[in-house]
C-alpha cells in the first residue's frame, strides 16, 4: 500500500509553516521529498485567498493587531478564513497524479476525511452545492482552501474542533453572509480532545486516499531532500 | 503561436482567471507560472506550454473560460520548447 508521511508540527506561528509548505511543494514538485501532510494548529490569524475581498475582514486593523492576530495574504482559492487555536489544519503536499488529475475528486476527498470525523462525534454534516467545505445546516464546521500547481497540492482543510477564541466574529466567512460557522465542541456540548481529533483525521485520511499513514519528524525531511 | 490551454480538471465546466502573472510582451520559460485560475476554492497554475513572448491574453483576469479553451498565445522562441 503506497505510503504518505504525517508530519505533526503542533501550535505554529501562520508564516512560518507558510514558508516551509511553499518549499516542501517546490521539493515535491522536484519529486525530492515524498506525499505529505502537514497536521497542526495555528496561532490566530485571517488569511486572504485568491478571491478575497479584504471588507470581509469586520474586525478593526489595530483591534486585531492588540489581539495579536496577522492578516496574510496567500495563494490558495477562496476568500476571507481563520485560523486559530482548536481549529485542526491539514496541508497536504501530494501529487494528485496518483490518485486522480481532478479538482473535484481532490476536494470531495478532503471533505470526505472531515465528514467522517464529524460522523465519528455523531455529527451528520453535509455538503452544500457550489460550496464546498462541510455545513451543519447553514453553520460551516470544516473549510478547503487548496493550490495546485502542476497536480502538486498545497494549503488544504481546516476543521473547527473547539475555538477559543472564536476568531470568526472577526471576518465574514469565506465572503458569505448570512452564514455562520460552528465546532465540534459546540455541537456535541462537550470539551473535545485535540489529540483525539487528530487521530481520527489521520485515520479518516488513510481510508478516504487509500494510503498507510507513516508519522514522521519533521525535521527529517528537509534533511532528506538535500 | 502556440496556444496556452486551460488543462482538463476533472469534472470542472469553468474555471475564473484570476491573476495574469505576465504582460502582453514579456519572455516567458517554458513551465513558467503564466495565469493562475481558480474554481471549487482551488487556484490552479496555468503554466507556459513554451518559452517565447507572451502573445496575446485572450481571457482578462475576472472572466471564465472553460478546460479546453485557449486563454492566450506565446509567440515561440526558436527552441523555445
Amino acid at each position: 500500500m503506497r505510503e504518505v508521511f504525517w508530519i505533526p508540527l503542533g501550535r505554529v506561528g501562520y508564516r512560518e509553516v507558510l514558508e516551509r509548505q511553499r518549499r516542501l511543494h517546490e521539493l515535491r514538485r522536484l519529486n525530492k521529498v515524498p506525499d505529505l501532510v502537514l497536521s497542526l494548529e495555528h496561532n490566530p490569524v485571517i488569511t486572504l485567498g485568491r478571491s478575497a475581498d479584504p471588507r470581509h475582514i469586520l474586525a478593526d486593523p489595530l483591534a486585531l493587531e492588540a489581539a495579536g492576530v496577522e492578516v496574510v495574504t496567500v495563494e490558495r482559492g477562496g476568500d476571507v478564513t481563520y485560523h486559530g487555536p482548536g481549529q485542526l489544519v491539514l496541508y497536504p503536499i501530494l501529487n494528485l497524479r496518483g490518485w486522480q488529475r481532478s479538482i473535484k475528486w481532490y476536494i470531495r476527498a478532503l471533505e470526505e476525511v472531515m465528514l467522517k470525523v464529524a460522523a465519528s462525534y455523531g455529527i451528520q454534516a453535509k455538503r452544500v452545492p457550489s460550496r464546498p467545505g462541510i455545513w451543519v445546516g447553514n453553520e460551516k464546521l470544516g473549510a478547503v482552501g487548496v493550490y495546485v500547481r502542476g497536480w502538486i497540492t498545497m494549503h488544504g482543510l481546516a476543521l473547527n474542533v473547539d475555538l477559543v477564541p472564536d476568531g470568526f466574529r472577526w471576518i465574514v466567512p469565506c465572503g458569505i453572509h448570512g452564514a455562520g460557522t460552528t465546532s465540534i465542541a459546540t455541537l456535541v456540548g462537550r470539551e473535545i480532545s485535540m489529540a483525539e481529533v487528530s487521530a481520527r483525521v489521520r485515520a479518516a485520511f488513510a481510508e478516504v486516499f487509500g494510503v498507510q499513514v507513516r508519522v514522521r519528524d519533521p525535521t527529517g525531511l528537509e534533511v532528506m531532500a538535500r | 503561436m502556440v496556444d496556452i490551454v486551460i488543462p482538463p480538471l476533472g469534472e470542472v465546466e469553468e474555471v475564473r482567471v484570476v491573476r495574469w502573472l505576465h504582460e502582453v510582451g514579456d519572455e516567458v520559460q517554458a513551465g513558467e507560472a503564466v495565469a493562475e485560475v481558480e474554481c471549487e476554492k482551488t487556484t490552479f497554475v496555468i503554466e507556459a506550454p513554451v518559452g517565447g513572448r507572451l502573445f496575446a491574453i485572450l481571457v482578462p483576469e475576472g472572466r471564465v473560460a472553460a478546460p479546453g479553451e485557449v486563454i492566450g498565445k506565446i509567440a515561440e522562441r526558436a527552441g523555445g520548447r
